[in-house]
């Protein structure tokens, strides 16, 4: 009789699953992005901003009448946000184009789905690797500005009906980053070259804008700002913080119904790309 | 007793290609070889075993569960993988360290494992290096270190010892027996005979997606003893290593490569020429060896006309 036979052996898998099984993955890929110097020259400029903007509230805070020319009000939590979704895009694009791009070229992926992972992990794992990093130049800077003009202005932020800003400031945040997020990954993963995923992420939002001004300025079709996704994401924030838009205006539940779609068919292309094994038909 | 590893009528195909074709059989524990020739199925009978790939019918169960879809089993199961699978910007360590994290242990639990396990396959030495700067046997062995660091109950390896010198090959094939003897259950597939029957006597032998026979490795030996057996051996000196082959009665032919680093021996008695080549390998600086397939391709068309 065989050794094996006479010894006893479990063979039933124990344990469940343990909990935040993406993070692991989140904090090794953010540990090689934030070792590139040039990319944190990138995130430093990408607060530059919000410095300009806390010098705005501080002249406020010290000559009230500033106030009638630069209002501390909805407007500049909308604008400064709408403006970090360029930083975003940068930022996505040097930090997240390999981020699945590389894993299927070099076989990694298959490494990654033989643990005790799923393929929502991965996929939660490098998600949160541009959401971090998308996040720590919209959330973080916004709410530091609330907290800074909610400290020298109070008195514009004690009434009732800005009460919002604080929720607008998290809500705008959250779809800037998850949409980019979503479609920088979504690129990476249609591709086995980090660089062909990032000219192809920068081609897919250059070329959209340029759709959209050819059709809107030239076609005049208002309709077609929604083709952009930095037109959505704006659309999105002045319709959170109140701000008026400029010439003819989409209906405002369509921004968000696209970017929502967009976010559908990103997570569609990822189901579809992310497998261990990559099945030619 | 349930075997840790089953095949219950399992297919897969791609398209209409069909990788593996109405596949029962029960792995037991100890170490069992695949052996096939390429594209034969071998790597798609590990990857439904890995639960890379769900089989297009039938099941195949892994320590009691459906193999695909059950990941919380993959924490008693190790995959060395055929094709290069790395982070080549990571340290041999870094890289093991990184995978032990995924698997779920705590950060000074990881470094002592990944060391281990690099101590293991002689790697320990190489351990700071990036594995971008590794050649193809240390590849190979940083491939394996990463499969057994989280000390698995099962272990699929996909054509481990390719493209190792002798030396190393050789302290593979011992870390592999010595994980059968502990009642590990060990899969390992190949294309060479000789790799397989130096690791185990239990073979499954696997052609056109089929198993065709499942047993002892000494029936198929006594096939494979009608053919000559190739081998090709990469060396910094090639000539000194033929001048010190071409004595053994048992080789046939000699041939060297285009390249001059290559030389390709022909030997009617395969284990004799195994045992004798570790002292001139390493005088000759062998770094890489392989073994085309075209002979057991000849015994599986053999197997399969009979």
């Amino acid at each position: 009789m065989p050794i094996y036979d006479q010894s006893y052996r479990r063979y039933e898998a124990r344990g469940g699953l343990r909990q935040a099984r993406f993070w692991p993955i989140t904090r090794e890929a953010l540990r090689i992005v934030l070792a590139k110097r040039l990319f944190l020259v990138l995130l430093l400029a990408s607060w530059l901003p919000l410095v300009v903007r806390m010098v705005q509230v501080y002249a406020v805070a010290r000559f009230p009448e500033a106030g009638r020319l630069l209002p501390v009000d909805g407007r500049l939590f909308g604008e400064f946000l709408n403006q970090q979704i360029l930083f975003t895009v940068f930022l996505s694009v040097f930090g997240g184009a390999g981020l699945v791009a590389n894993d299927l070229r070099t076989g990694a992926i298959l490494v990654y789905l033989s643990r005790p992972l799923t393929r929502r992990d991965y996929v939660l794992g490098k998600l949160g690797v541009l959401l971090s990093l998308n996040l720590s130049v919209t959330l973080v800077p916004g709410l530091l500005l609330y907290l800074v003009a909610l400290a020298l202005v109070p008195g514009q932020f004690a009434e009732w009906k800005l009460l919002w800003i604080g929720p607008a400031i998290v809500l705008h945040a959250f779809v800037i980053a998850l949409s980019v997020s979503l479609l920088v990954l979504a690129v990476s993963a249609l591709s086995r070259s980090a660089r062909v995923a990032g000219l192809g992420f920068v081609g897919l939002f250059i070329g959209l804008e340029i759709v959209r001004g050819v059709l809107v300025t030239m076609a005049d079709r208002p309709e077609a700002h929604v083709l952009s996704l930095l037109n959505n994401l704006r659309m999105v924030g002045n319709l959170l913080f109140g701000i008026a838009a400029r010439g003819a205006a989409v209906p405002a539940a369509l921004p968000p119904i696209v970017l929502a779609l967009g976010a559908l068919a990103c997570l569609a292309v990822l189901r579809a790309r992310v497998r261990a094994v990559e099945i030619v038909k | 007793m349930t075997a840790p590893l089953e095949y219950a009528r399992a297919s897969r195909w791609y398209g209409p290609v069909i990788a593996l074709n109405d596949v029962s059989v029960a792995v037991p524990p100890g170490v069992t070889g695949l052996l096939g020739p390429n594209g034969a199925g071998k790597s798609t009978f590990l990857k439904l075993a890995a639960g890379l790939l769900a089989p297009s019918q039938g099941e195949v169960r892994l320590l009691g569960r459906p193999a695909w879809g059950s990941p919380e089993a993959f924490h008693r199961v190790g995959l060395c993988p055929e094709v290069d699978a790395f982070w080549e910007h990571l340290t041999g360590l870094e890289f093991l360290t990184a995978l032990l994290r995924l698997t779920g242990f705590g950060e000074k639990e990881c470094r002592e494992r990944a060391e281990n396990a690099l101590h293991q396959v002689a790697l320990h030495d190489a351990k700071d290096r990036k594995v971008g700067g590794y050649s193809k046997g240390m590849r190979q062995r940083v491939k394996l270190a990463q499969s057994i660091a989280h000390d698995p109950d099962v272990l699929l390896l996909d054509e481990p010892v390719s493209g190792m010198d002798p030396v190393n090959r050789r302290r593979v094939i011992d870390l592999v027996k010595k994980m059968g003897r502990e009642g590990k259950t060990v899969v390992v597939s190949s294309h060479i005979l000789h790799e397989v029957e130096a690791m185990t006597r239990r073979v499954l032998l696997i052609h056109n997606g089929r198993i065709l026979a499942e047993g002892d490795v000494r029936e198929i030996r006594d096939l494979m003893d009608e053919h000559p057996h190739t081998v090709s051996l990469r060396a910094r000196d090639p000539r000194h290593l033929a001048r010190a082959v071409v004595a053994s009665p048992h080789v046939l032919s000699l041939s060297f490569g285009a390249d001059g680093e290559w030389l390709t021996v022909q030997t009617a008695r395969p284990d004799e020429f195994y045992s004798a080549l570790p002292e001139a390998a390493v005088e000759a600086g062998v770094t890489e060896m392989y073994s085309p397939d075209e002979d057991l391709e000849s015994v599986f068309r053999y197997l399969v006309a009979r």
